[in-house]
């Protein structure tokens, strides 16, 4: 099964609308307490073993500040 | 950050000026995809008029024009005839394109000359505060109609299709997948392509219409909402229940007005050299 190596939240360009929070189904994210650039309080990656690198996340982000590195090759570059 | 944004957009500009939670950043993001797929970046000309969807382009780093309010097809009508192997596409929003611009949508259309107009809509005049628009839903509360809106909304894709345009689809971004698809559908189509997009406007649509500011809230409104078909006969039927038809609803072949343009051109131009009518 795919999984995530890592997942970035870029803080200078987040505006904290949880819409990646919204369309995980596997529960990766949380509310943080970290700020953004921007002030607004960002998500957290609470789970990253549950990632399943559908990349959803990454595509609904509004701000395009996410990014979903796989674990293996044959991932989104 | 993304690497389609690392590739593409104008680093300096950043961040966006959307709002939270905006679906502006999506369609950026979801054409920046198809752009890449295609790799036509280096062909690429963008405009737009006014109004936060027109706003899209500015980030983008390819040629862009910023023209007045509701000129925006006009202005891409021009790029497209000074240089026919650009990709023109125009970003216009509900008020920019079907209010104020909805005669060069209609003339375009008609022309069927080679442009890509995505429309914005969030059914809303979101940046001046919240507005009525024309593709307001009935009953809507906004701030000019305070008491619900009593106005039919303007069905865009409708417009396009009896205007003349051949390709015509409708998503939201709630579907970002088909919208990638349909956007590159749009790039490669030759002739004129409608691309629609229902997005979600948290703060204007979201505050007045909706009643929830969270943009969760209005993503998950724009999935229960839009229904997705295959034939546009289907479109009536599912507006009565109150839902929005999204899908691909249109896609033939007809002479396009910039080939037929310097045919016209040629042949002139050898009658002329047999001393023909000049």
């Amino acid at each position: 099964m795919k999984g995530a190596q890592k997942i970035e939240i870029d803080r200078r360009y987040c505006k904290g609308c949880m819409l990646c929070r919204y369309v995980c189904r596997f529960e990766v994210y949380e509310p943080g307490q970290e700020r953004s650039a921007l002030d607004y309080l960002m998500p957290r990656v609470a789970n990253l073993e549950n990632c399943r690198v559908c990349g959803l996340c990454e595509t609904h982000c509004p701000d395009m500040a996410l990014h979903v590195v796989a674990e293996k090759k044959g991932g989104r570059k | 950050m993304n690497p389609l944004g690392e590739k593409y957009l104008r680093k300096n500009f950043l961040p966006f000026i959307f709002c939270p939670g905006c679906g502006d950043g999506q369609i950026v993001q979801a054409f920046l995809e198809a752009v890449d797929e295609l790799g036509i970046i280096d062909d690429l000309a963008l405009a737009a008029g006014i109004g936060c969807s027109a706003w899209i382009p500015v980030y983008v780093h390819a040629d862009v024009l910023k023209i007045l309010h509701g000129r925006a097809i006009p202005g891409a009508i021009g790029l497209k005839a000074t240089k026919p192997s650009r990709k023109v596409v125009v970003f216009t929003g509900d008020g920019d394109g079907l209010a104020i611009g909805g005669l060069h949508l209609l003339h375009a259309a008609r022309r069927n000359i080679d442009i890509t107009v995505v429309m914005v809509n969030n059914q809303i005049y979101a940046m001046t505060g919240g507005q009525v628009a024309p593709s307001t839903q009935v009953g809507a509360r906004t701030q000019t109609t305070p008491y619900g809106n009593l106005e039919k909304p303007l069905d865009g894709c409708k417009v396009a299709m009896a205007a003349g345009a051949t390709m015509v689809s409708r998503w939201s971004t709630a579907h970002s997948k088909p919208l990638t698809h349909a956007f590159k559908a749009a790039l490669n189509h030759k002739g004129f392509s409608y691309v629609e997009v229902i997005s979600q406007c948290p703060v204007q649509t979201g505050r007045y219409i909706l009643g929830s500011s969270a943009p969760q809230f209005i993503f998950q409104w724009i999935k229960d909402h839009c229904v997705q078909i295959e034939e546009p006969s289907k479109m009536e039927e599912i507006e009565r229940q109150g839902k929005i038809p999204v899908g691909d609803f249109l896609k033939i072949e007809k002479p396009e007005f910039m080939e037929e343009v310097l045919k016209m051109n040629k042949a002139l131009q050898e009658a002329r050299a047999k001393g023909g009518p000049s």
